[in-house]
């Protein structure tokens, strides 16, 4: 009995601990760009954009436009996809059709925060586009489900969004 | 002594007979709620939403932006009585330049537009000065109080210039309007209470809380004396 009560407590304490800011965006894009952080641009959603956006995340994108920093061939898109219920906010770094990294900069939600660790994003490493899907399988983690579906939808937006400012 | 029993009988009879007469209303429409339609059907009285506490909702902060109304509850800003992005922070003031409104919190400047549509969340990666204090106006072009001064920009908001200025037209907060609360009120909790659950609370007595049960208790044992009473008299009779 005591076992399952600690067990749980230590549960609870993890998914509580896995909530928080693990790098602010401004921190993201001077380590990115080592400290010399170029001008922003942005991207508006509209037309045939707008379309696409929404079938990649599977709903209306919450937003007029994006904002991306483009400096020597590389992109950083910092971007937001509601996991369950709460935001998830993601740096992501393009660069020549690829993903270059991919990090969870802030996580709210109270489930899924395992999605931040390396073993998991590593994944997407050189992540390219096939379609508008991406060209590899991303294996899910249990009990973070939406988190990873999160994810994987905004690495493909990135690199949609990368393809569509180089046009 | 059969007299007396008599006289409290009637009395009794009299107080009871109005309670016995609503509980059997309200006990019959209850067991037709589904062809009544009753689960569909809103009361919108409003000493009743009152009563059941949903007639008003209290925002975190509101400002009131050229013909619109900004409101926040906990992390969720409203446009009017639409919900219209999240926010992490408290906002702190807002204001209109050109064809955007400008929301501010604390590290970043949310934009809408004039329709109430969220566009983006400008934060100091996109050269916004941090740590802010107040947005105002001058002279039609934002300007921000941070803890490190003031800055003022253009309609782009992405070249801020640190500014000394007089006469600036600070943001300040406002009461909700009551057009506004309404609907809010309604998006919150709903279009009313459905007939089916004043219909209930009636008939369990929690329409006046904790105090209806005791009442429906007093009722209750009213019945029972008055039952007593006429078994009692119908005994005597018999004998």
């Amino acid at each position: 009995m005591r076992s399952i009560v600690a067990i749980t407590l230590l549960m609870i304490a993890f998914s509580v601990f896995a909530r928080g800011v693990y790098q602010t965006d401004e921190a993201f894009l001077a380590e990115t760009f080592n400290n010399e952080l170029p001008k922003s641009q942005v991207v508006w959603v509209k037309g045939d954009l707008r379309k696409s956006i929404d079938d990649i995340l599977g709903h209306r994108y919450a937003g007029l436009r994006i904002r991306y920093w483009h400096k020597d061939g590389r992109k950083v898109w910092i971007l937001e996809e509601i996991g369950k219920e709460q935001p998830i906010t993601f740096g992501i770094i393009t660069a020549r059709d690829k993903i270059e990294k991919v990090k969870v900069l802030a996580f709210r939600e109270s489930r899924g925060g395992e999605i931040r660790y390396p073993a998991f994003t590593q994944q997407f490493d050189d992540a390219q586009l096939k379609g508008n899907d991406l060209d590899r399988h991303i294996d899910g983690i249990s009990g973070a489900t939406m988190s990873v579906r999160a994810m994987t939808a905004i690495v493909t937006l990135a690199l949609y969004l990368d393809k569509f400012t180089r046009q | 002594m059969n007299r007396r029993m008599r006289s409290l009988h009637r009395s009794m009879g009299a107080l009871v007979a109005l309670f016995v007469m609503m509980l059997a209303i309200t006990g019959m429409m209850l067991n037709h709620t589904s062809e009544l339609k009753l689960d569909q059907r809103y009361l919108t009285w409003n000493w009743l939403l009152e009563h059941y506490g949903v007639a008003t909702v209290e925002a975190d902060a509101v400002f009131l932006l050229d013909q619109k109304v900004i409101s926040q509850f906990d992390k969720q800003l409203f446009v009017d009585a639409q919900p219209a992005t999240q926010v992490q922070r408290p906002i702190i003031g807002g204001v209109v330049i050109d064809a955007l409104m400008i929301v501010a919190t604390d590290d970043a400047l949310i934009l809408f537009s004039p329709e109430g549509e969220f566009i983006e969340r400008m934060s100091s990666a996109a050269g916004v000065p941090p740590m802010i204090q107040n947005i105002g106006l001058f002279h039609g072009d934002p300007v921000l109080q941070t803890r490190d001064g003031m800055w003022r920009s253009d309609f782009l908001l992405e070249q801020w210039e640190k500014i000394s200025l007089s006469g600036i037209s600070w943001s300040s907060p406002q009461p909700m309007p009551d057009s506004v609360e309404v609907d809010l009120a309604e998006y919150f909790h709903g279009k009313g209470i459905t007939v089916e659950t004043f219909i209930l609370d009636l008939h369990n007595g929690r329409i006046i809380d904790r105090f209806g049960v005791w009442f429906l208790d007093v009722f209750a044992v009213l019945i029972i004396l008055i039952s007593l009473t006429g078994l009692w008299m119908w005994a005597r009779q018999l004998r």
